[in-house]
């Protein structure tokens, strides 16, 4: 027991002073403080339940002012080989359609629980990632990692998020819409994952249907590495996948750097899908953020996207434009309110519309 | 804690964000696309016929009587006013039946007119026989059976084509509308008081109860003046130029100077007698 405070009051030493920063599960955070995604998540390709560090810098550094005892800390490990964790999103939505009467509406975005189970630890785990709302429980991640060489390879099977440029929080990007490979749609395979020095590399062979069940003999391969520096980051993205219905190919480039108390960062894919009307299409998306933590507990999230839905059509692009103020109170808790706007062709009404939003997120 | 370097960078992280909002793209005006931003099909083929009735008919056979500010019934059939006077225009003589009913030439009373049908009047030509051919009736039967189209295909510039009255004619007195006939159709939401504008002698501006695209009409606009003009000289300005020229459904600005750019103001100098016109 004392070893473990002693652990914990150590960690939460380094999150303090090594790291003088606000800390979430965004990839702002990772390029702001100079981490990996493993680092703070214990999926290495980031998202997901939070590790001992994740969770200790969540309660040092992410919110404005921490409440409770030093021993009160939470790690998310409540047995000796079992971890847990959460996220909730509760949501009060306006939406505004032009020519359409605007809706408002709570909504419970998200109810997820996380269960590792570190059978042998820091080498063996088996991983649930299961959302329990909105509608039926639905199994998102469940997956045995194995870490051949003690954290710098591993191979991971299973149900799993693919990986492909950033992960996003928000599965409306562009970006996420356009690679189709977010945190709503896992898929099954195997991936094998290198993380050594500064380098982050996952390559990962899957049935390239989402989730659902395979159909066909083609696989899809995603590949992505990005090197990561104390102040800015590079990384490149790669998807092929072999379908009956047409082959998908898909490329990245995303980085990220750090100008003071502002972080930015950047996200442009392609994608060529035959699988998609008779002759296919050629898609682009890009994302730019920019993130200026204002103070502990606060950041303002500016947001600018951009759609190609196909690049052989003019005038078709689509924007989205937003702007994201998120507040962190105390540790757990974070309180989000913003405005999208989104910019499409007029005879779409929908294409054009105005989102708010305020939302409650709690996360453990 | 947030020290001047902090700051200093901070500015520049915006500045550098700002640059790459710059390289980052626009939203498409959805020219050319449906709803679902999908190319819209085809244009259907060109249809000449209108031209083809203006040649071999009308002009052939018609503007003896039915041209200048005395045509009978009012109907002018030369080049540039005959679709404007014809297409979903009431028949003088019998105000129940359009002049031309796009889709059905039977209840078109052009066509009753040319078989000799029409309960009213004689039949056209007036100096026949001869009069129209088979083959030229069913051009104009087959014409109106297509929707009555106004040109081949649209037009990538938008010019005056014709006036009612014309240019440098003199209007009988009592004139209260005023017709621009356009060689395309005109984008609706851009006709108005800015766009047109009427003015006498004097260069004051004269009053005008209404500025209209007319239904089923969309190449033509009416202006309606409040009170009837009084014997004088008038202009009449179309404006291709200002901070909202005039524009066709297809987005192109009026070529109003006619040096084949947009931009540029037609103007239309007309007088008003105070007897008959002539």
């Amino acid at each position: 027991m004392m070893r473990l405070k002693k652990f914990i009051r150590l960690t939460s030493a380094v999150a303090l002073f090594a790291f003088a920063g606000a800390a979430q599960a965004e990839p702002y955070l990772a390029a702001q403080m100079g981490l990996k995604c493993v680092q703070c998540h214990v999926n290495p390709t980031g998202g997901g339940m939070r590790t001992v560090f994740g969770n200790a810098f969540a309660q040092t550094q992410m919110a404005a002012k921490r409440i409770g005892s030093e021993e009160d800390l939470w790690t998310g490990q409540v047995m000796k080989f079992l971890s847990v964790g959460g996220n909730a999103r509760a949501n009060y939505s306006f939406t505004d359609v032009p020519n359409q009467s605007s809706t408002n509406d709570f909504a419970v975005e998200e109810a997820r629980a996380y269960l590792d189970f570190g059978v042998i630890p820091n080498r063996l785990s088996v991983y649930i990632d299961q959302r329990f709302a909105p509608g039926n429980s639905t199994n998102l991640e469940a997956n045995i990692r194995y870490w051949i060489s003690e954290n710098s390879v591993y191979v991971k099977a299973g149900r799993m998020y693919q990986p492909f440029g950033y992960r996003l929080e928000d599965d409306n990007a562009f970006v996420r819409q356009l690679s189709g490979i977010n945190m709503q749609a896992p898929d099954e395979g195997v991936e094998i994952g290198f993380e050594k020095g500064s380098w982050s590399t996952q390559v990962a062979l899957s049935n390239g249907t989402s989730g659902a069940p395979e159909i066909d003999d083609g696989k899809q391969i995603v590949a992505r590495t990005e090197y990561v520096g104390s102040a800015w980051r590079l990384g490149v993205s790669a998807v092929s996948n072999d379908t009956d219905a047409g082959d998908r190919f898909g490329a990245g480039l995303f980085g990220g750097f750090r100008l003071g108390t502002v972080t930015l960062l950047g996200e442009i894919d392609y994608i060529d899908d035959d699988s998609i009307g008779a002759e296919g299409r050629k898609l682009m998306a890009s994302l730019v953020e920019a993130d200026w933590k204002m103070r502990q507990g606060h950041n303002l999230k500016l947001t600018y996207e951009w759609l190609e839905p196909d690049d052989d059509v003019d005038e078709d692009e689509q924007t989205r434009t937003s702007f994201v103020y998120e507040w962190s109170p105390i540790q757990f808790i974070q309180l989000r309110g913003g405005v999208r706007l989104y910019d499409g062709i007029p005879q779409n009404d929908l294409q054009n519309r105005t989102q708010a939003f305020l939302q409650l997120h709690g996360f453990f | 804690m947030t020290t001047p370097l902090d700051k200093l960078l901070a500015w520049k992280g915006f500045l550098v964000f700002s640059s790459m909002l710059a390289l980052a793209g626009c939203a498409g005006d959805g020219a050319g696309l449906d709803a679902n931003g999908r190319p819209l099909p085809p244009a259907p083929p060109p249809n000449n016929d209108f031209q083809e009735i203006q040649d071999t008919i009308f002009t052939a056979r018609c503007v003896g009587c039915h041209s200048g500010a005395n045509a009978p019934q009012g109907l002018r059939l030369d080049p540039g006013n005959s679709y404007a006077l014809l297409v979903n225009v009431a028949s003088a003589e019998v105000p129940g039946l359009l002049r031309v009913s796009p889709g059905n030439p039977n209840a078109s009373y052009l066509v009753q007119k040319i078989e000799g049908t029409a309960a009213v009047g004689v039949r056209m030509p007036a100096d026949g026989p001869p009069y129209l051919s088979l083959d030229r009736i069913d051009l104009v039967r087959r014409w109106i059976s297509a929707g009555a189209p106004i040109a081949s295909a649209p037009s990538d510039t938008l010019v005056v084509a014709s006036t009612i009255p014309a240019a440098a004619e003199t209007a009988a007195a009592g004139l209260g509308k005023l017709t621009v006939v356009f060689n395309t159709n005109v984008d609706s939401s851009l006709v108005n008081a800015n766009t047109f504008a009427l003015r006498d002698a004097a260069d004051q501006p004269v009053a005008l109860a209404a500025v209209r695209v007319p239904t089923a009409r969309q190449n033509v606009v009416e202006l309606i003046t409040v009170l009837p003009l009084s014997a004088g000289s008038y202009q009449l300005s179309v404006h291709g130029d200002g901070p909202a020229p005039l524009a066709s459904e297809a987005g192109h600005v009026l070529d109003g100077d006619a040096d084949g750019k947009p931009g540029g103001d037609t103007f239309i100098p007309f007088d008003v007698n105070a007897g008959a016109a002539r």
